[in-house]
């Protein structure tokens, strides 16, 4: 943090000050340069690893570029010819309506369900109100590999637990990771094993609010739907919408846990085929890396797009106390 | 303002920073690679360079006991003369944990026996062997040898391997033992990118004890001349050992939690607790199919069709594991009952496979044994996988590479068929092989039949390549998970659709 000298001792009588605020102070600069230092590793490093690969994947877009040469074709450049291949492949379209329609399915989901449980454990009425918050976060601590490999026993339609408690109850179990119909379903299930970082966020939101507000709406004579409406959701209103941006940007990116349950190819029958595993199978299935870039690229675009909507519509819902954006 | 002072304050300040980053870099890479050099156990992926020898190696020998040190002096006495050459395992089998020892011993051997190449080996697990591979030669990082590998493995690299008859020619390397087999690893261009190394023919995998529970006699046990055999010779069950003859032996050994039998009507499909016959992780389509014939789908004018008798192939497994059920489906293959290797888990009466099964066979006990294949049409097909050891084209090294690959195919051999459960390419070896099989199979398996499938191999074989192969054999394979998931799976309608989409594809 730059100090600036601006108390009345410092202060000549025609109003100049005895340090110049022009960057030659002393001490000016060699905060200048400590700050220099600091951040120059990290400018590097973004440069370096995040900057040049990103302009580099952007022209391999424009490439034939393959990741192993399999039939001695040079590298070319192809125009727009990768990002036109886009619009017209089943795959990257089957990969689209995937995606949104787990999107569709999740993005609820994950919101509610965690501000849900978020509202109850910081209930003062509930008993063992630590033990229940860290067994909500647990899962999220497990790897997720070892998760996945978890959830397919579990899943399994013929010896899997849930299997067994469906039949219990006299339902006959579908073969969830098998079944087209299922097997969304079955990742949405699985995806609430992640909501122990939604939880936690949620209820640092929850205690953020002040207790002023709650009583002066009591007063006012408001019930608890009105405390929720009136107070909580606009209070907390900001945390959603982040929980939210979080969330929609990590289903852009929601790729291991189906690569680990169905394959690069989607099983069953494409119906677990994101998007992602379009760009994944392209690029490092089938070595096509400069349609890969344009795949990732194109994602990036849609997700970016989606993002800006979000942003705009923030101001018909999400209350800023301060009304900073 | 001195904004020139400014920006050389800037300028010193950014060559100081990366100076120290790029002193930073090196001292870090040469820690690193000071603790891969003999620890090839732990860390299977990490090389070995020549920094490797440097200082602080040099001086973190005190700590070590006095047979490390020793170790480690011979092998810095040597590194600065020795050429690299990294053999990438991974692509095939060979990274599976019980195996990395085994393999590591013949590295030892290998460079122990001689002081100009220091042979450093990268394990990589198999589901991402192909995308790490990638990665390194896309990075102008290519490994010198590649393998075990099969021809599906290197199909998806073609273009990828040197020519070895140059270096044969080199090396005066003597191909005779290989009795011409070497030629099926010849390119179109005329290339001989591989020589035979393991062989795995197939078989019927049986367990005997179920047989025996059931009364019902064991698979034939050798071959006709034509290829043809017989089942039950004497009881009531005899007649041609056939793919229809498997079915319905099949039925009677797969049985319910009541004791029912496929063949019964009480037999309940939702808790079966046995089955009959499994295609033992052998049931991608192209294996799939050629049970029942060889074939290819690239037929001689450039088009896609799906050989008939697969689809005749196809059409019997699902009858098999959705109308009887005497075969698992995918989700009966996952589950706690088969575990995923469903003839190991004693729960499977027959299994089809190869030679390379004997990897993964120990939980069944040694009430097993292996017998004929049946027919189809009166046709007995073999399948045959083939694994050797590539060397890539961008390889600095490649003399240095294939004098490795003599010791593999030459005093290494026998080590490496053991770690891998191949069965030699070259016939003089077989012998000691197999007594080596049979010391760890006491029971007395039947090995002959498995070299008898050798003289009805596959031809054309099922993993041979095709056009635009990695593309075209994802979509191939894409028959086969509705074809064990779904019981209403259209089969007819898919291979049109996988024909209009592979003439697609070849067009494009």
């Amino acid at each position: 943090m730059t100090i600036v000298f601006t108390g009345p001792d410092d202060r000549e009588a025609d109003g100049s000050t005895h340090r110049p605020l022009d960057g030659h102070g002393t001490l000016e600069k060699r905060e200048r340069r400590w700050g220099l230092m600091f951040v120059t590793p990290w400018l590097l490093g973004l440069v370096l690893l995040f900057v040049i690969p990103l302009v580099l994947s952007l022209l391999m877009s424009f490439t034939n570029y393959e990741l192993v040469d399999t039939d001695n074709q040079e590298v070319t450049w192809v125009g727009l010819d990768n990002w036109r291949r886009i619009f017209s492949d089943p795959d990257v379209a089957n990969g689209l309506w995937v995606t949104m329609k787990f999107a569709l399915m999740y993005l609820p989901i994950s919101t509610l369900l965690p501000l849900g449980v978020a509202y109850l454990l910081t209930s003062e009425r509930l008993w063992g109100r630590s033990l229940f918050r860290v067994l909500f976060y647990l899962p999220s601590m497990v790897p997720l590999v070892a998760a996945m490999i978890i959830w397919r026993f579990y899943l399994n339609s013929e010896s899997g637990w849930f299997a067994r408690l469906l039949r219990w109850v006299g339902f006959d179990p579908p073969n969830f990771l098998g079944d087209p119909a299922w097997v969304l379903p079955a990742l949405i299930l699985i995806g609430t094993w992640g909501i122990g970082n939604g939880i936690i966020i949620f209820i640092a939101a929850l205690n953020g609010v002040p207790k002023e507000l709650y009583e002066a709406a009591r007063i006012d004579g408001a019930n608890k739907w009105h405390l929720f409406r009136d107070v909580t959701w606009p209070m907390i209103s900001p945390i959603t919408f982040y929980n939210i941006i979080v969330t929609l940007v990590g289903l852009g990116q929601y790729f291991l846990v189906p690569f680990i349950l169905n394959g690069a190819e989607g099983r069953p029958e494409g119906a677990s085929k994101f998007y992602t595993m379009v760009f994944f199978q392209e690029t490092f299935s089938f070595f096509q890396a400069g349609y890969g870039a344009a795949l990732a690229w194109a994602m990036f675009i849609v997700v970016f797009a989606l993002t800006v909507l979000l942003f705009w519509s923030a101001k018909f819902w999400v209350h800023y106390e301060f009304e900073e954006r | 303002m001195k904004p020139k002072s400014q920006v050389n304050h800037l300028l010193r300040t950014l060559i100081f920073l990366s100076v120290l980053a790029l002193f930073a870099s090196a001292c870090g890479g040469s820690t690193s690679s000071s603790t891969t050099s003999d620890d090839a156990d732990s860390t299977t992926t990490d090389t070995v360079d020549d920094s490797a020898t440097g200082d602080d190696a040099m001086e973190d020998e005190d700590a070590m006991d006095d047979a490390e040190t020793e170790a480690e002096d011979t092998s810095d006495a040597s590194d600065g003369d020795r050429t690299e050459v990294r053999w990438f395992v991974g692509l095939g089998t060979g990274s599976q944990d019980e195996q990395i020892d085994r393999q590591d011993a013949v590295v030892d051997a290998f460079n122990s026996s001689q002081d100009s190449i220091e042979l450093v080996v990268e394990y990589i697990d198999n589901t991402t062997a192909k995308d790490v591979l990638a990665t390194q030669i896309a990075a102008g990082n290519a490994p010198d040898i590649i393998g075990p590998v099969g021809l599906e493995g290197s199909n998806a690299f073609a273009g990828q391997y040197a020519d070895l008859e140059p270096l044969i020619a080199a090396a005066e390397f003597d191909l005779s033992p290989f009795a011409g087999s070497e030629e099926s690893y010849r390119t179109a261009e005329g290339a001989l990118e591989g020589v035979p190394f393991a062989t795995f023919p197939s078989g019927i995998f049986f367990n005997k004890d179920l047989f025996d529970e059931a009364g019902l006699p064991y698979p034939p046990a050798e071959y006709n001349a034509d290829g043809t055999s017989l089942y039950g010779e004497g009881t009531e069950y005899e007649g041609d050992w056939t793919y229809d003859k498997l079915a319905e032996i099949a039925a009677i050994l797969s049985v319910d939690a009541a004791g029912n039998d496929a063949t019964s009507a009480a037999y309940d499909k939702a808790n079966v607790v046995q089955f009959g016959f499994a295609h033992q992780w052998t049931s991608n389509p192209a294996s799939l199919g050629t049970s029942f014939g060889a074939g290819r789908i690239e037929q001689a004018d450039g088009s896609a069709q799906v050989p008939a008798e697969w689809v005749e192939s196809y059409k019997w497994y699902q009858n098999l594991v959705h109308e009887v059920n005497a075969a698992p489906n995918s989700a009966q293959t996952a589950s706690d009952l088969l575990a995923g290797n469903a003839f190991n888990s004693g729960n499977v009466a027959m299994a089809s496979t190869h030679l390379w099964y004997t990897c993964c066979i120990a939980d069944v006990g040694d009430a097993w044994d292996i017998g004929a294949l049946p027919t189809h049409n009166g046709t007995l097909v073999s399948k045959l996988h083939g694994d050797t050891f590539r060397i890539h084209k961008d390889s600095e090294n490649q003399q240095d590479a294939f004098t490795v690959l003599e010791y593999f195919f030459g005093d290494g051999a026998l080590d490496l068929l053991d770690v891998y459960g191949g069965m030699p390419a070259r016939p003089d070896i077989r012998d000691t092989y197999f007594a080596a099989l049979d010391e760890q199979f006491p029971q007395g398996v039947n090995w002959d039949i498995i070299i008898e499938g050798l003289e009805y191999a596959d031809s054309p074989n099922h993993q041979t390549g095709m056009p635009n192969f990695l593309e075209a054999d994802a979509r191939v394979k894409e028959l086969e998970g509705p074809l064990l998931e779904d019981p209403d799976f259209d089969i007819d309608a898919a291979i049109a659709a996988l024909e209009a989409d592979l003439n697609a594809l070849w067009a494009s």
